[in-house]
């Protein structure tokens, strides 16, 4: 979340930076969810992932999730701001987002990375809150036109991805 | 300069190293766990995720990214680019989990919405972007066995 002007993300604006954290396998924002939160049709290209109140942690920003709340230490000779350190905090957040409309759709056999499948761009909205101590957030009317680039698939990757 | 980056690269690592290893005990064990507490701000919330979600459940993809190199952490995510929304054969794995078998989706939006004080009930216009996502079907976990779940990418 950014301080700037809607469609806009400049980190040295941003103000909140709302995720699960990477697990204890080092996998990355992923958090199970119940199978009714994801409703996907993919042969009629359309998604639905619906999440209320789910338990997050607000980081602040990008560099302090990824540094883990060490911000960046500016003035290095790497071309970074200087981010202070920041600690995370409780947060919640509900979405709702959609994917529809096929823009491209493309047969993919990646060997390097070791996945295939079936990849569709679409369209999406999303429609989104978030909640802590002292704030609360609430996403605009969903508009399609936000949307920069959005991706369905039906993949195989990694022991799948060499079966088949 | 070089001084002030070892110190920072330091930390760092210590931050990577319990955090990788203490909180399920993967590599390590409990006696490790409480000698080498971190001092990372991330510890204790994952702790209680990772109680309630199951240790070490899904494997993350082989590659990625590290943002912020060399400050930040390798991140097991291929961030979608606009330039691959008429070109989608162009992009790469946008599972987080491997030996996966499934659905999966990622969206790349930005917008607006309001922000507000609860304390003192002002509000403003704020900007978003939201890189968000799921993963629905079969994988290995951790465990060698196959299993079935859905996940969203927050």
């Amino acid at each position: 979340m950014y301080t700037g002007p809607a469609g806009s993300a400049a980190l040295l604006q941003q103000i909140h930076d709302y995720n699960v954290h990477i697990d204890s396998n080092d996998v990355f924002w992923m958090i199970r969810v119940a199978d009714a939160a994801v409703k996907v049709d993919f042969d009629q290209a359309r998604t639905r992932l619906r999440v209320s109140n789910l338990s997050v942690f607000d980081d602040h920003d990008i560099a302090n999730s990824v540094t883990q709340g060490l911000g960046l230490p500016g003035d290095l000779g790497f071309p970074y701001p200087t981010i202070a350190p920041v600690a995370p905090v409780r947060a919640t957040v509900s979405f709702d987002v959609e994917w529809s409309g096929v823009v491209d759709m493309a047969p993919i056999h990646n060997s390097t990375q070791g996945f295939k499948g079936s990849f569709l761009s679409t369209g999406a909205t999303i429609k989104w809150s978030a909640e802590q101590p002292g704030f609360r957030f609430e996403s605009e009317t969903p508009d399609p036109s936000r949307n920069l680039i959005s991706v369905l698939g039906r993949e195989q990757n990694g022991v799948f991805f060499a079966q088949m | 300069m070089n001084e002030h980056h070892s110190i920072f690269q330091k930390k760092f690592e210590q931050r990577r190293v319990s955090r990788r290893n203490l909180i399920c005990g993967v590599a390590g064990s409990v006696v490790g766990a409480s000698l080498l507490r971190p001092r990372s701000v991330f510890g204790d919330g994952d702790e209680d995720r990772s109680e309630t979600t199951g240790c070490n459940l899904a494997n993350p993809i082989p590659g990625g990214v590290v943002p912020f190199k060399p400050f930040g952490v390798p991140v097991h995510h291929n961030p979608l680019n606009p330039v691959n929304r008429l070109a989608v054969a162009g992009i790469s794995d946008p599972s987080q989990i491997t030996d996966f078998d499934g659905f999966v989706g990622l969206t790349h939006i930005r917008g607006g919405g309001t922000g507000t004080n609860t304390d003192t009930g002002a509000t403003t216009p704020l900007a978003f972007q939201a890189d968000m996502g799921f993963g629905k079907g079969n994988f290995i976990g951790a465990d060698g066995r196959q299993h079935e779940a859905a996940f969203a990418f927050v």
